[in-house]
């Protein structure tokens, strides 16, 4: 079996008497698009901020490529290539598109002050090849013929696609991607599920994410893992998860009526 | 006083450019990286009284205690920064207003250090006059003399202090200009959108704000500096809390994100409050002279009101871009 890119273990998470992630175990394979899913509250985001660094794990350990992350910086899980994209889009509204991609390059020495005044070529240099690999991404997310314009124009769905943009800048070996299609027109929509199955065929990026369309879940995942009330309940490929009695107690038996918690669409 | 004196007009002249480069280190914490700064006149302080009790008290050589000076406006950065920056944006504003409070009350309740309220001419305690810019004088009339031999008897030395300041004003624009746009400024007005999208592409937020904050309070201190060497005489009054809001009309005057609309402001700025002493005339002069040198901060309200309601982009700024939300 191919060894775990990454590893969460035994890991909690409690605001106040509530516990919004109860030790929690799963992994994800290297070159796999894992889904997230569970109902409203099952502590998805949660996960999402603890493994991306944006919060402390109460108990329970991270590992991300081999390496423990619980407790690390965000800047730093980031570094360590593990990006994670907002549920609602973080772009940085009065700086140009194009700029917004070029912040997130890496290695750059001119994000150091004084690199700025003693080697000002390298940073040139740098400077070049960030700005071609931006222009190339913009290209991906179909957003090029936007980029000098302030992102804050963009539409949210368009957000979206920058952002997804932006954390390929960072060259990442895993994204996590909370809610990608939530409030995007379903053209665009269409588009941000094209890119995050690019992503693995072309870049054999790792991809996890939190969904609730249950038709996108079952298209693009090869592996689907499910919470409910902080835990992890269920964990396995999607037509399995599809039948498991655990999760449709949990996740569609608790909403009423499958069919109806499906809003008309075929499952 | 003559309306067209030209003395006059010329020490204002150095005052606006001293002015410019104190909000350059706003401009910095601010505007680049969005830092509610709001004791930035503490910086101005620590650096002069830093420099005067060094020269006065032990001798140290203007140069040395002018960077002492400086090195101690990045202790205070240090100070007020560490424990505020990780937190949100409202705890670093509360400690700035503290901190720069808490510099002037220092000043003026450690007379042995100090001076005490009668400032830096205390310093030497009572019975003694201390002063501490003899060395700057000097070399200030060494520079007059340089200079006039190339403009002639026009020469004095408050003109050659306000050809250097000015200097150095244009000097730091130019430079700032590059930091601005490299890599380094784009993290800062990153930071300054959203620190949490900033962090999720792998930038130390903290470390870019601190660096931020301690670039301007370098520039605070050296405003204080050249303001302290210019009038040669200071006392914890001068460093009130409203000589940080001057700072912030000056950005405002001048369009709050442009870095060339600081000089505009600031001589802006500095015309406004030197040129209401001419404001003696009917019916203006129905009111005594004392009270009408409080019409300049009627009018320094005034202002910002007006400019916040009528044309919050400055005289220079960019309206399509402030009204994009965030």
């Amino acid at each position: 079996m191919t060894p775990l890119l990454l590893e969460v273990d035994g890991v909690s998470k409690h605001f106040g008497g509530v516990a919004a992630v109860d030790d929690a175990s799963f992994g994800v394979t290297e070159g796999v698009i894992t889904a997230l899913i569970g109902p409203n509250g099952a502590g998805k985001t949660t996960m999402f901020n603890l493994i991306s660094g944006f919060m402390r794990p109460d108990c329970g350990t991270i590992r991300f490529a081999g390496r423990r992350i619980d407790g690390a910086r965000g800047d730093v899980v980031a570094r360590a290539g593990l990006v994670r994209a907002f549920q609602t889009a973080r772009v940085l509204t009065r700086m140009s598109v194009l700029e917004n991609m070029l912040l997130a390059a890496k290695d750059q020495p001119g994000e150091r002050l004084g690199m700025n005044l003693i080697a000002p070529r390298r940073v040139a240099r740098r400077e070049s090849e960030v700005h071609a690999r931006a222009l190339e991404l913009l290209d991906l997310v179909r957003l090029r013929h936007l980029a000098d314009d302030y992102a804050g124009t963009l539409s949210g769905g368009q957000r979206k696609l920058l952002e997804l943009g932006r954390a390929l800048m960072v060259a990442p070996r895993m994204i996590l991607l909370d809610e990608p299609m939530a409030g995007v027109a379903p053209v665009l929509a269409q588009q941000l599920l094209d890119h995050i199955q690019q992503l693995r065929q072309r870049h054999g990026a790792t991809v996890c994410v939190i969904e609730h369309d249950m038709d996108v879940v079952m298209s693009i995942s090869d592996r689907v893992i499910v919470m409910d009330e902080g835990r992890v309940i269920a964990e396995g490929p999607p037509d399995a998860i599809q039948r498991d009695e655990r999760v449709i107690e949990a996740y569609l038996g608790r909403q009423g009526h499958a069919d109806e918690s499906q809003r008309g669409r075929p499952a | 006083m003559d309306f067209l004196n030209l003395a006059f007009w010329t020490f204002v002249a150095s005052t606006a450019g001293i002015y410019a480069i104190f909000a350059l280190g706003l401009y910095v914490q601010f505007s680049m990286a969005g830092l509610p700064n709001f004791g930035h006149v503490a910086f101005m302080a620590i650096g002069a009284y830093t420099m005067a009790i060094l020269v006065v008290r032990y001798s140290v050589s203007l140069p040395v205690a002018s960077m002492a000076g400086i090195a101690a406006a990045i202790v205070l950065a240090l100070i007020l920064g560490i424990p505020s920056l990780r937190l949100r944006a409202d705890y670093l504003a509360i400690a700035t207003v503290a901190g720069g409070e808490i510099v002037r009350y220092l000043a003026m309740n450690l007379p042995d250090l100090t001076g005490g309220p009668i400032g830096s001419i205390g310093l030497l305690g009572p019975g003694q006059i201390a002063l501490y810019n003899g060395g700057w004088q000097r070399s200030l009339d060494e520079l007059t003399t340089a200079l006039s031999a190339v403009i002639g008897a026009a020469a004095n030395r408050d003109l050659t202090m306000a050809l250097m300041v000015w200097s150095i004003v244009l000097v730091l624009i130019v430079l700032f200009r590059r930091l601005e746009r490299s890599p380094w400024g784009r993290v800062l007005k990153g930071i300054r959108e959203d620190e949490m999208a900033v962090t999720a592409v792998g930038k130390n937020v903290f470390a870019f704000k601190l660096q931020a904050l301690m670039l301007g309070a370098v520039l605070g201190a050296a405003a204080g500096l050249l303001l302290a060497l210019q009038i040669g005489v200071f006392s914890p009054d001068d460093y009130q809390p409203t000589l940080t809001f001057y700072a912030y009309l000056i950005l405002i005057l001048g369009g709050m994100n442009r870095l060339w609309a600081i000089p505009v402001g600031a001589v802006v700025f500095s015309l406004l409050y030197a040129g209401t002493r001419f404001l003696n005339f009917f019916p203006l002069s129905l009111i005594d002279s004392g009270s009408r040198a409080f019409l300049r901060l009627f009018l320094v309200g005034f202002l910002l009101v007006l400019f916040m309601a009528v044309r919050p982009q400055g005289m220079l700024g960019n309206r399509r871009e402030l009204l994009l939300e965030k």
